[in-house]
């Protein structure tokens, strides 16, 4: 019996929005579909983190700023410290949006002080202002980190306001190709660090990029058989036509 | 109305009908932004002739519908309406529509004008014009490029609606949390409608919802029901906020599925408000047939087809469950990503598709067939990819029910009519 491959899932109900769901659903799809055992784990505000604990993959998406603020509470206080404990010890994680800017170091928004973020990555979001466009549209990128995933051009749509910056403990998940990515200046898109990645990418990201979800399974399940992607890639092929 | 007020109106008129008769365009909003740029202040002056004032309806799902059934029920007891196309919902759109109905003298001759209003334009609406009522359906993520989030959305028609004058009547949904809050604000009267039907409680609650906390207090809110996305029977078991009860809930809706079950409860909740009897709503709306693309049934050969708009993850829900009751083995699903739908599709993964029978014939088209295909094979079901839409379109043996975003609805029209509509 294979291993069951447990996909934690943060606040689906308050970091949700846009089509994040997917990412999920392509987790644990390509998992049976190969075979292996896999289900979701709901993890929100009241779910203890002892059930953190027990899961495999850990995904959490992007949020409006009420469900954030809530889900923020929690997540510094309880769940973040528990995620960083499970990153560093090699657990495979996605961060995508709102999430991916949480577990920096802060965000700044353009009034007041900066929020703190959970800490878990070295990077920091800056909000340039209300003047500032959003940046808004369909993304093309190539992969450049993790060296396994090197190549790929990966597909998105981003809708961010804040503009992130990594620190010198993360690498950049990817060149720009079409788009703005992290933030619009340095050519980069999305992080990684160990066993995880963190994209603004959604569309949702895994679906139309399933090198990146096939990546993190691999890290729970070990090799995994080849899979028929000709939908996925013409999918991705659409968006890098626009 | 002034004399230059009127001069810009006959101006725009004849240069609408010229061009309208040369085929240069329908003419929904352009001549409205013409009028708009010459007189800033006109949509006011406009509002102000109508002897019976304005209604003015917006959500995100539902106000096509809700605005044919408002007119449908005032025009049967005689009133004269003016009223915009669907999609012409901003503020150019309505201009346009009283340039539309006005005489040779500039003058409008209607006596009420109902408008459904775009989500961003509504704020912008009601500085222009205070209206005799506004009704207030819903609000569900819907292009989120576009319109950005509900809470901001929520926010900003709060703040506008505080400034009304006393003599606005607000028409509230009940059921929708978020709606229902912005009870707190209204200065005038308040008349709310909700739907009191257990047994179309859902047993699983659908992914798409929005606002599941509470607005006064932020905690998660209770449901004792819920009937789709976040409507239902809501409290708050932290603030003992609740679900405001509701002055209309039953009624009898000329149109199937849950949420024309809801169009039909606002626009009889309105009705009612301006003091029409329920034997006259009834009589009105007695052969009520449906808005463009909305259930609507076109003949093609002796093929049926039968068109749902469905445009965010709630509507999408809404129109599949629909479709299902209504025993449909044919689909057609067709998702383009132009201005009008949104350029960003990720919303579709929001759609529990996975709730159509794995029996069913599922056939996807649009320009972003492959986005849909991809969805699809994760939902679990065996599709026939074309991106041909003719060839999409008579790949059905039986009766085909077609669901499409706006632009691609539009398509199907054009191809199944032969002719623009729009």
């Amino acid at each position: 019996m294979k291993k069951n491959v447990r996909i934690a899932w943060l606040y689906p109900d308050l970091m949700s929005t846009y089509g994040d769901r997917g990412n999920v659903i392509a987790l644990q799809k390509r998992c049976q579909w190969r075979g292996i055992p896999s289900e979701i784990v709901p993890v929100t505000l009241e779910t203890n983190v002892s059930v953190l604990r027990t899961t495999d993959i850990i995904f959490m998406g992007g949020a409006q700023d009420r469900q954030q603020k809530l889900a923020g509470e929690d997540f510094l206080k309880r769940k973040g410290p528990v995620v960083k404990e499970m990153i560093e010890k090699g657990t495979p994680a996605l961060f995508v949006c709102a999430a991916y800017q949480f577990v920096g170091k802060y965000y700044k928004p353009y009034q007041g002080d900066p929020i703190p973020g959970a800490g878990i990555w070295d990077l920091f979001t800056v909000h340039p202002g209300d003047q500032a466009k959003r940046l808004i549209g369909n993304t093309v990128a190539e992969i450049i980190n993790p060296p396994e995933l090197a190549g790929t051009t990966i597909v998105g749509f981003e809708n961010h306001g804040g503009r992130t910056h990594l620190g010198s403990g993360m690498l950049p998940l990817a060149k720009v190709i079409r788009g703005n990515g992290n933030n619009g200046q340095d050519g980069y898109e999305g992080a990684t660090y160990k066993n995880t990645i963190g994209s603004y990418f959604h569309g949702p990201l895994l679906p139309k990029n399933p090198k990146i979800a096939d990546w993190l399974i691999s890290k729970v399940a070990g090799a995994l058989a080849p899979l028929d992607d000709r939908l996925e890639q013409q999918a991705n092929a659409a968006v890098r036509s626009l | 109305m002034g004399l230059i007020d009127r001069l810009v109106v006959v101006a725009t008129k004849f240069v609408s009908l010229l061009s309208t008769s040369f085929g240069l365009g329908a003419g929904e909003t352009w001549p409205g932004e013409i009028a708009l740029r010459l007189r800033p202040d006109i949509a006011s002056t406009l509002a102000r002739s109508l002897s019976d004032g304005v209604i003015l309806i917006a959500g995100t799902n539902g106000k096509t519908t809700t605005t044919l059934i408002v007119k449908t029920i005032l025009e049967h007891i005689g009133d004269t309406v003016v009223h915009n196309a669907s999609g012409a919902n901003l503020l150019n759109g309505i201009v346009s529509s009283f340039i539309r109905n006005s005489d040779w003298l500039g003058r409008i001759t209607a006596d009420v004008g109902i408008f459904e209003v775009d989500e961003n334009s509504l704020p912008i609406l009601l500085r222009v014009m205070a209206p005799k009522r506004l009704l207030l359906l819903n609000l569900f993520r819907d292009q989120l490029d576009r319109y950005g989030e509900v809470d901001v959305i929520a926010e900003k028609w709060e703040k506008a609606i505080k400034k009304l004058p006393k003599s606005t009547t607000v028409i509230l949904n009940s059921d929708d949390p978020g709606i229902a809050a912005i009870g707190r604000s209204v200065p005038g009267n308040m008349v709310f409608f909700g739907l009191n039907k257990p047994k179309e409680y859902l047993k699983v609650p659908e992914h798409a919802t929005d606002s599941t906390f509470c607005p006064n207090c932020g905690k998660r809110l209770v449901y004792d029901g819920i009937y789709y996305s976040h409507i239902g029977i809501w409290r708050c078991p932290s603030c003992k906020n609740k679900r405001p009860t509701p002055s209309i809930h039953t009624w009898p809706s000329p149109l199937p599925g849950l949420y024309n079950e809801y169009n039909t409860l606002a626009a009889v909740a309105l009705a009612k408000s301006l003091d029409l009897g329920d034997t006259e709503i009834r009589k009105a709306l007695h052969g009520f047939s449906p808005a463009f693309g909305r259930q609507e049934e076109i003949e093609v050969g002796r093929r049926q087809v039968k068109l749902f708009l469905s445009k965010n993850p709630a509507g999408f829900n809404a129109s599949l469950r629909t479709v299902l009751e209504m025993g449909a083995k044919e689909f057609l699903i067709v998702l383009n990503d132009r201005i009008p739908d949104g350029r960003d599709v990720s919303w579709i993964w929001d759609v529990d598709f996975e709730m159509i029978p794995k029996s069913a014939r599922i056939v996807v088209s649009g320009d972003r067939v492959y986005d849909i295909a991809t969805r699809m094979k994760y939902a679990g079901h065996t599709v026939k990819t074309e991106p041909d839409l003719s060839a999409a379109l008579s790949a059905s043996n039986g009766k085909l029910y077609v669901l499409a975003t706006y632009s691609a609805m539009l398509e199907v029209r054009k191809i199944l009519k032969g002719r623009k509509i729009l």
